[in-house]
């Protein structure tokens, strides 16, 4: 079994030395051609991060989205998102469009896909793909998704009793020549909205709203990006109970039993009791 | 008749010889022209490495010739293996003759040359000082020359962060004669026919052993030569002070003090206590990475068919047949800038195996799979090959995923790399030394701004 001489080395070798792998045959056992078949779920468990804050998470010292979003780190790999919302996280293909180009050829037809990914608390995503298979743009679609998921702050339209359940304030997102405006809404209003800022905000976890929207809300792209550039535009404004000054605390990755200590959480907390 | 039928077995056979040699060619023709327009890549055939711990530990010894990563090159677990049998012979007899052969077993090296092991002033970290730990070896002969017929690649490392962002600056520079590194890599080869190993192939069944022994390496780190003996007991061997130290406080001083007790006792009770005290030591490091077999496997077994069913969704989607290009000017925000295109096509490639820790391809035109855009080397920032002036080509990376398996902290100064890529000799010369270095690229990831 072993073979020498014009293959360069003995047996197992990196470079040209191991074709089909005959010379493993003794070590078996671990079935990796076998695993194409496998499918979806085994990838997952076996993620294998790649990136420090990967590590971090899949060690499990990262525990909520909100970490990551206080120090601002990016977010490279969607496992991470994914490992932390868990089955919370549901996504939507919102559209499949076909996109042309022109070729000596003919046109050339490739598949742009938007979707929308949300756990329906607070955070949602959007992503789209362009790719030549429909599969193809939808898997990528949801990936990119999932790396842009962004917090939604939500807050109450009158007296503060329950949970949160409508934005905070009116807040307008503009993307293209859609303008998407929101407006806090009194418990029971339901979202009103059209059908496509509707799933959005239904995944985003707001229960109340009223929106006015204003260009070409037939293109759907800039709908969407628009309704969810309002949607990250939450956070961004400065409200009264914002005024106090915020206490920085460390990063995961310059001390990570600071994050576990009461401050970092307590300002989170603050907003959300606030509001409350 | 007879004559035709002859005649049609010769052209057969030909055809068949002819088919054959298409296929062979087929098969050893490392560039497949992809059709597509959009991917320029073309197709080499990539090997992939994943980190395993080892089955049956003697399997990782030096005249095996494994790939590993972690641990000690190639020697620790040795150690538990001829502890073993240690205490096995001596419960059944224990006589100078099993002793002798013990001896020869304790002393397998790991390095494929055990005689010329690299200097001091090349293993050594270009910042700190300290010597560099060893992160893997592999075996990667290559068959087309005679003096290549064994060749390891080693690759050492400084597990110091901070030493590795100053390595950034060096890999920059491009006209230093000897760059200060923390990263470095030695490609050691040898002919089939050299006085360490025999010409034949390991049986591979647990009767293999070496022909001959080595050097003696330093008992902290099992890595390099250990030329320094410890000043009272002269037993053990350091490669350099710091270790010696090192070792010293952490359970040296005790065992340095029995080792002189045993030795005052008869002369042939000496080789006993020696063989004991060997035997029952491991390399004292605690801060090596965990030791873990290199499984080579083929990029090409993990492509998957995924069964594309367009016709269903398209018929959905076919609602205009417009060219909407005024889509793919705003959509840009949304979809990807180049950053994350080139991480996007990293995360595609890898997740098709993504326990991969090596990346390995020995065709020249192969380029190495570059996770960011930033940080890349140009052809000018590759410098030629120390010993023969050559030119240097990409060999083989190192994932980021092996920090996982090695179980590094996540702290602010605990290392993370995005790529460590391996330039080689292209002709892989045959110089005076045994052991060459070789240039390696690092790829950082740049370092995430605190808010």
């Amino acid at each position: 079994m072993e073979r020498g001489g014009d293959r360069g080395g003995f047996g197992r070798g990196f470079g040209r030395g191991d074709r089909g792998g005959r010379g493993r045959g003794d070590r078996g056992g671990r079935g990796r051609g076998g695993r194409r078949g496998g499918g979806r779920r085994e990838d997952e468990q076996k993620w294998v991060p790649v990136t420090k804050l990967g590590r971090l998470v899949k060690e499990g010292k990262i525990v909520s989205l909100e970490q990551i979003y206080l120090h601002s780190l990016p977010v490279k790999e969607h496992q991470i998102v994914e490992t932390i919302l868990g089955p919370q996280l549901k996504d939507e293909v919102m559209k499949i469009m076909p996109v042309q180009k022109q070729t000596r050829a003919g046109q050339r037809t490739r598949f742009k896909a938007f979707v929308v990914v949300g756990d329906g608390n607070g955070h949602v995503g959007l992503g789209v793909k362009c790719s030549k298979e429909v599969a193809t743009a939808i898997r990528g679609a949801i990936i990119l998704a999932k790396l842009s998921v962004v917090p939604v702050r939500r807050g109450y339209w009158g007296n503060k009793i329950g949970k949160p359940h409508t934005v905070p304030c009116k807040v307008t997102g503009k993307c293209g020549s859609v303008t998407v405006r929101m407006v806090p809404a009194p418990r029971g209003a339901g979202i009103v909205a059209a059908r496509v800022p509707k799933k959005v905000l239904q995944f985003a976890g707001i229960e109340d709203v009223f929106t006015s929207s204003r260009g070409s809300t037939k293109t759907l792209g800039n709908f969407v990006k628009a309704t969810f550039d309002c949607l990250m535009k939450t956070y961004a404004f400065l409200t009264p109970d914002l005024w106090i000054e915020t206490r920085f605390a460390k990063s995961p990755f310059q001390e990570y039993t600071d994050l576990l200590a009461k401050p970092t959480k307590a300002i989170l907390d603050d907003v959300e009791r606030v509001d409350a | 008749m007879e004559s035709d039928l002859r005649s049609l077995r010769i052209t057969s056979i030909e055809k068949e010889e002819e088919d054959e040699e298409r296929e062979d060619f087929g098969k050893e023709g490392e560039q497949e022209d992809d059709e597509d327009d959009e991917e320029e890549e073309d197709e080499v055939e990539v090997t992939l490495g994943f980190a395993e711990k080892p089955k049956n530990p003697c399997l990782l010894l030096r005249h095996l010739f494994p790939s590993k990563a972690g641990g000690v090159p190639v020697k620790k677990l040795s150690f538990f293996y001829s502890l073993f049998i240690f205490f096995i012979l001596r419960i059944v007899l224990s006589s100078y003759i099993s002793l002798q052969a013990l001896f020869q077993f304790q002393h397998t090296q790991a390095w494929l040359d055990p005689v010329d092991l690299p200097a001091e002033k090349s293993f050594t970290c270009g910042f700190c000082r300290e010597p560099l730990q060893f992160l893997l070896q592999i075996y990667a002969p290559i068959s087309d020359k005679e003096y290549t017929f064994h060749r390891m690649l080693y690759v050492f490392m400084c597990p110091s962060m901070s030493c590795l962002l100053k390595d950034q600056h060096e890999q920059w520079k491009r006209t230093v004669e000897n760059p200060c590194r923390s990263v470095k890599i030695f490609r050691c080869q040898l002919p089939r026919s050299n006085p360490f190993y025999s010409s034949e192939p390991p049986k591979r069944n647990g009767t293999d052993i070496p022909t001959i022994t080595g050097a003696p390496l330093c008992c902290w780190c099992g890595s390099w030569k250990g030329d320094k003996v410890c000043g009272s007991c002269k037993n053990a061997r350091y490669c350099s002070a710091k270790h010696q130290s090192l070792h010293w406080r952490l359970g040296h001083k005790i065992e340095c003090s029995k080792i002189l007790n045993l030795s005052e006792t008869s002369a042939s009770c000496i080789v006993n206590a020696k063989a004991k005290v060997r035997a029952t030591k491991k390399y004292a490091s605690n801060s090596l990475w965990p030791e873990y077999e290199i499984i080579i496997e083929e990029e090409c077994t993990f492509d998957s068919e995924i069964p594309e069913d367009n016709r269903s969704i398209t018929s959905l989607a076919f609602t205009s047949n417009r060219i909407d290009e005024t889509y793919q000017l705003l959509s840009d925000k949304f979809e990807a800038d180049t950053d994350k295109k080139v991480w996007a096509s990293f995360q595609e490639r890898i997740a098709k195996a993504p326990e991969q820790v090596l990346r390995y391809c020995q065709d020249p035109a192969a380029k190495p799979l570059w996770p960011l855009t930033i940080g890349r080397p140009s052809k000018e920032d590759i410098p030629r090959c120390n010993y023969c002036k050559g030119p240097l080509c990409y060999e083989f990376q190192i994932m980021p995923q092996l920090l996982f398996y090695f179980g590094v902290k996540n702290d602010p100064d605990s290392l993370d790399w995005g790529t460590i890529v391996a330039y080689t000799c292209l002709a892989s010369c045959d110089a005076s030394i045994s052991y060459k270095e070789e240039f390696a690229w690092v790829q950082l990831y740049p370092t995430a701004t605190v808010a």
